[in-house]
């Protein structure tokens, strides 16, 4: 068994727990938890702290999966979106931007330059799994067009070596970072 | 082999844009180890932190005897990138690693080229949820040893046996603060992911 393949077990023990996260949400979770990232624990290190380019909070004001109805999964059938999962806007997602409101015109917007659906949750200060779903919609009405990873990539010498060589590329420094947005 | 992402879903994925292949190394360890740190050391943009629900379960390497009930958590992910070229995109994923982030792993490790454990040798407790879960899912990966302040308190081989790794995992010491130095423990990562993809397709 390697980790590329396809793994309905375990996309079907996820669908349950998302099942189960979506009952257990009710409660708004910032009133147990920290509001600090989990990690920042992290930068009190005696590195040059790195801290995240946004602050994150918004998500959490808010019930995160009232912006999907309650929904966890999305209208798929499928395994949750892959967080490296690429998406762009389709040129119907772009003419249909002003009918669009809130979080969903803010991905369809986004999503003009193709990202992942982790940066898009960083980006946008939303949660992993309300923009999954909310791409799936957006997808579904054709206002998106979701590049779910090849999971073959993981086995592809060739993909491999260009990894490989655009790391071996990376200078010793990188200096200042660019601003992420 | 097809490495081009192609859209799966629906028919209305007509686009000028194609997007970029994205594959995703996956840094695990304890909290407090380097993990935000190694990533912001190499990713070209500044880490970006995605927070995600996750109920306390986990199969396979979590303690239940420690979680009688479930509960929802919120965890903070933190993230880079690497434009390998115009056309591919590594993903550097930072997890959680605690026992209980275990759901959190299976999310974001699955479909991971591999992955780099990150031990800090005052404890070493830490990491052994992702050196257990690594080998359990059989992700390619190394463990590299944070020399905090240039300094390993503990001799390599005491660290491999307290750790109970296996010979052919490699193991190396490294500064998370250092681009050069994060570089070079990815590439470690990729060697035996490579290794492993030529043995299983010989050419």
């Amino acid at each position: 068994m390697v980790a590329g393949e396809p793994v309905p077990h375990n996309a079907a023990a996820r669908e349950r727990t998302a099942e189960d996260s979506a009952r257990d949400v009710p409660e708004p979770t910032e009133s147990e938890v920290p509001t600090e990232p989990v990690e920042s624990a992290e930068s009190v290190e005696p590195a040059e702290p790195v801290e995240p380019a946004e602050p994150v909070g918004r998500a959490s004001a808010i019930r995160p999966f009232l912006l999907t109805a309650g929904r966890v999964a999305g209208s798929g059938t499928g395994p949750p979106l892959p967080v490296e999962t690429q998406i762009v806007t389709t040129p119907d997602g772009l003419s249909a931007l002003r009918s669009l409101t809130f979080e969903r015109r803010d991905i369809v917007a986004a999503c003009r330059r193709p990202q992942s659906v982790a940066e898009l949750a960083a980006r946008l200060h939303l949660h992993l799994n309300v923009v999954r779903v909310l791409a799936e919609d957006l997808r579904a009405a054709g206002h998106l067009a979701v590049h779910v990873p090849n999971t073959g990539t993981v086995h592809d010498i060739s993909v491999l070596r260009r990894v490989i060589d655009g790391l071996r590329a990376v200078p010793d420094s990188r200096g200042s970072l660019r601003d992420s947005s | 082999m097809v490495s081009v992402p192609s859209p799966t879903h629906g028919a209305h994925s007509a686009t000028a844009v194609e997007p970029p292949l994205p594959v995703k190394l996956v840094i695990a360890g304890g909290f407090g180890v380097g993990k935000t740190t190694a990533v912001g050391a190499i990713s070209e943009i500044r880490p970006l932190t995605t927070e995600a629900l996750i109920t306390e379960v986990a199969a396979g390497v979590d303690d239940l005897t420690h979680t009688p009930g479930k509960t929802t958590t919120t965890v903070a992910m933190d993230f880079g990138v690497i434009t390998i070229d115009p056309k591919l995109k590594l993903y550097l994923f930072g997890t959680p690693g605690q026992d209980r982030f275990g759901f959190m792993w299976d999310d974001v490790v699955e479909g991971a080229l591999g992955g780099l454990v990150i031990v800090d040798t005052r404890r070493l407790d830490d990491c052994y949820a992702a050196v257990d879960y690594f080998e359990h899912k059989d992700v390619p990966f190394a463990v590299a040893i944070n020399a905090f302040d240039g300094e390993v308190q503990h001799d390599l081989d005491e660290v491999r046996w307290a750790l109970d790794i296996s010979e052919h995992v490699p193991l190396v010491v490294f500064d998370a603060r250092e681009t050069r130095s994060v570089r070079d423990a990815l590439l470690v990562v990729l060697d035996v992911a490579l290794t492993r993809a030529q043995a299983a397709n010989p050419a």
